[in-house]
């Protein structure tokens, strides 16, 4: 590996550590789509600080689109209060209205104006080593891993010194106001974070492909876990690794870094969608299918407990049409009820067993009463094998 | 250049005329379609849809090794409708929310169809030029045979959405009364999702994919201003959609260096801006009106309340007082009780002020007038 490999997957890390950790908390707080308004609204900010200073690496650019992402979110806002339209309306009209003067301040000035839209959407990783900065003759690095680290030491040290706060806020909105913790202070710090990351990344990574760093290892992190720390430590995990075998594979097809970081991280939500262990689409379809076969078996119960004194109506043969149900159904209910001791069957007629009876009973106290971590315990205590 | 030769250009100018009707189309169904995404909170699937189109427009290229906007248009329709379905499902298997599905999906299509497109770049294949056209959008890049295209798609729907009428309107006030009714809501649902997902494919072209689901939003936000009726705000957002489009594209083609789409966005964004300030029934100007008048109304009845009150002590109704002694009462201003006097409410002589008969009368029933329209 070459110096500059190394610097920019050293850079990549950063962006991605430095992303992962104000994503969490806006994934969490629902509102990971403001992060896609900020990063495409920052565009008229850059714009208007080049215009100002003539230097891209100015550091008036960052706070100048630092600036504009902060006013997105208090133009959402105040759309969003007047009650014309929902929220999600507000955030789609502002950020393409501001990225939209963006563009055109790029264009109108394109002949004196070294600034590529592509670029700012896209960027460039691989020629972020060439960049370096000089500090009294000494190279000390490339520019952007100074930026971005900066950065992820302030994000860093405001995470440790609030977690407690932001933990706080982010789950209970109410409590947090009532033991005196501004709501307003947190949202904001959390968006002006946000901004100033999406910022310091945007000319590593590009402004989409912020959006994916910030959402998906948090959105992955939380199919796995429900423990805020290890959410937060999982995601930093699937966004470097990611941002690592990305740039391996963008070696490897010699194409955009960017543009496979976030394939990369793409394949691994897709996969810890389907796979995870509770939340994944496969385990949720298994248990939706339990549960299914387990309500049916809780009214063929019923069924039975209604009609004790009335043998034909627990005929085997008559249960099949009268519940409606198709013989396959029939049949696995059947079998579940018997091999939980809910029922005996002799000479073809159902009889409730003592267990079965109880079941019966406890479940329609559940439902009346309806308390949801119930059912669970109570099918633990009950059953011996799972529908 | 002035209005008449512009005019006159556009009848004779091939591009410009091409142009024109193009994007006038475009915003016409965006208007329309985008009507249904508003409505349905569903505002920023557009954004999401037309950034998971791309790598649908990559992958047509790879297969096929040409430039042919048909087929580019079906790549892209097809990835499009897997990120729909894709967002779809996020939502309702797991506990992720549908904006962290939005912005998923959004970020990883796009990330995807970047690595395609600069893979395809650095292919040795000459026509790789004018896909990334389709990022910023080009509408100079516009055909005949795009603008035929947008108009036939535009006559389908628009015939779907009639006959499907009743049944969308619904929907989209009331879904599970439309499912009790027996209406198969999945049917309906995926029918005007995939109509919304057609009419971001077509405008990828001419604006682009990051300005796309503003396009789709803003007439239909600054139509909704103006109505309370479905068929008005379908119609008024095509009206409002296509006049973006046209004037969008007067403004952009009368100067240099300035590309449609950000243009045609920011004319859309000029009507909902319009819109939510002057519309008579929700604009915030005509609001701030009737707060206003409110607030006086209500600081009219208090004060001549208060009046009532005093009056009420005196044996004789139109016994004069001083007006200070209104002074320590919030409601009172000097205009408020020049209104009661133009009322006939009470009469002021000097500081001194007297209650009329009519004023007596009316301060009396202030009260019950307002629990008698509570009884009823």
């Amino acid at each position: 590996m070459s110096n500059a490999q190394i610097e920019i997957q050293l850079i990549a890390s950063l962006v991605a550590i430095a992303c992962a950790i104000p994503g969490t908390f806006l994934v969490l707080r629902k509102m990971a789509l403001i992060t896609d308004a900020i990063s495409h609204s920052i565009l008229p900010g850059i714009v208007i600080g080049f215009f100002i200073t003539h230097d891209l690496s100015s550091p008036l650019l960052i706070i100048m689109a630092a600036a504009s992402g902060v006013l997105t979110v208090v133009l959402v806002e105040f759309i969003q209060k007047t009650g014309l339209v929902k929220e999600d309306t507000a955030i789609g009209l502002v950020f393409p209205a501001l990225f939209s003067i963006g563009i055109i301040l790029i264009a109108k000035n394109a002949n004196d104006v070294h600034l590529d839209i592509d670029a700012v959407l896209l960027g460039e990783l691989a020629f972020a080593p060439f960049d370096r900065l000089i500090l009294g003759g000494m190279d000390i690095g490339p520019k952007s891993l100074w930026i971005i680290g900066t950065i992820l030491l302030i994000t860093l040290g405001l995470l440790v010194t609030f977690f407690k706060e932001l933990k706080v806020s982010t789950f209970d909105a109410g409590l947090a106001s009532a033991l005196g913790l501004s709501p307003v202070v947190m949202h904001y710090g959390l968006m002006t974070v946000s901004s100033i990351t999406t910022v310091g990344a945007f000319d590593a990574v590009g402004a989409i492909l912020v959006i994916a760093l910030m959402i998906a290892p948090a959105a992955t992190a939380y199919l796995l876990t429900n423990d805020l720390k290890k959410m937060l430590l999982l995601a930093i995990l699937f966004g470097v690794g990611s941002a690592i075998s990305g740039y391996w594979v963008a070696h490897g097809l010699d194409a955009s870094i960017s543009g496979s970081m976030t394939t990369v991280l793409g394949l691994l939500f897709l996969l810890v969608y389907l796979f995870a262990p509770n939340k994944g689409l496969f385990s949720v379809l298994y248990r939706q299918k339990r549960q299914r076969i387990e309500v049916s078996l809780l009214t063929f119960l019923l069924h039975l407990g209604n009609h004790s004194d009335d043998e034909t109506e627990r005929h085997v043969k008559h249960l099949n049409e009268h519940i409606n149900w198709q013989k396959v159904k029939a049949r696995s209910v059947l079998d579940l009820a018997l091999k939980n001791n809910m029922i005996i069957i002799d000479n073809d007629i159902v009889f409730l067993t003592q267990k079965g009876k109880i079941f019966t009973s406890e479940a329609i106290d559940y439902i009346i009463t309806n308390k949801n971590s119930e059912i669970e315990n109570m099918k633990d205590r009950f059953f011996l094998f799972r529908g | 250049m002035n209005l008449q030769e512009y005019i006159e250009l556009v009848f004779t100018d091939y591009t410009l005329r091409t142009i024109t009707l193009g994007t006038a189309v475009l915003g016409a169904i965006c208007g329309m379609l985008g009507s249904f995404a508003v409505l349905r909170k569903q505002s920023l699937l557009g954004d999401a849809i037309s950034h998971a189109a791309l790598p649908g427009i990559a992958i047509a290229f790879l297969i096929i090794g040409t430039k042919n906007s048909s087929i580019f248009l079906l790549g892209a329709l097809i990835s499009g409708l897997i990120g729909t379905f894709w967002i779809r499902g996020i939502t309702k298997n797991t506990h992720l929310k549908s904006d962290t599905a939005l912005g998923l999906i959004l970020s990883l299509f796009f990330g995807f169809g970047m690595l395609l497109l600069t893979y395809i770049q650095k292919m040795p294949n000459a026509n790789q030029a004018g896909l990334e056209s389709y990022l910023f959008g080009q509408a100079a890049t516009l055909l005949e045979s795009d603008v035929w295209l947008m108009v036939i798609v535009t006559s389908i729907s628009l015939v779907i959405l009639l006959l499907f009428w009743k049944e969308l309107k619904i929907l989209l006030f009331d879904a599970d009364y439309t499912k009790t009714l027996g209406f198969n809501t999945r049917f309906l649902d995926i029918l005007i999702t995939s109509f919304i997902v057609i009419a971001i494919v077509l405008g990828l072209q001419t604006v682009g994919v990051v300005l796309m689901s503003a396009m789709l939003l803003a007439p239909a936000a600054a139509a909704r201003q103006w109505t309370n009726s479905l068929s008005i705000m379908v119609i008024l957002a095509a009206i409002f959609g296509a006049l973006s489009g046209v004037v969008g594209t007067a403004i952009s083609a009368s100067h240099n260096n300035l590309s449609t789409g950000p243009v045609i966005v920011l004319v859309a964004g000029v009507f909902v801006l319009f819109s939510f300030i002057f519309s008579p029934g929700r604009g915030l100007l005509f609001r701030e009106i009737r707060f206003r008048k409110n607030r006086n109304d209500l600081q009219l009845h208090k004060t001549l309340s208060f009046m009532y009150n005093i009056a009420k002590t005196h044996e004789d109704i139109a016994h004069p007082h001083t007006i200070k002694i209104l002074n320590n009462f919030q409601g009172f201003t000097r205009k408020s009780l020049q209104k009661l006097e133009d009322k006939d409410y009470v009469t002021i002589q000097g500081n001194m002020w007297s209650m009329t008969k009519s004023g007596y009368h009316t301060a009396a029933n202030l009260y019950d007038q307002l629990t008698k329209e509570n009884n009823e």
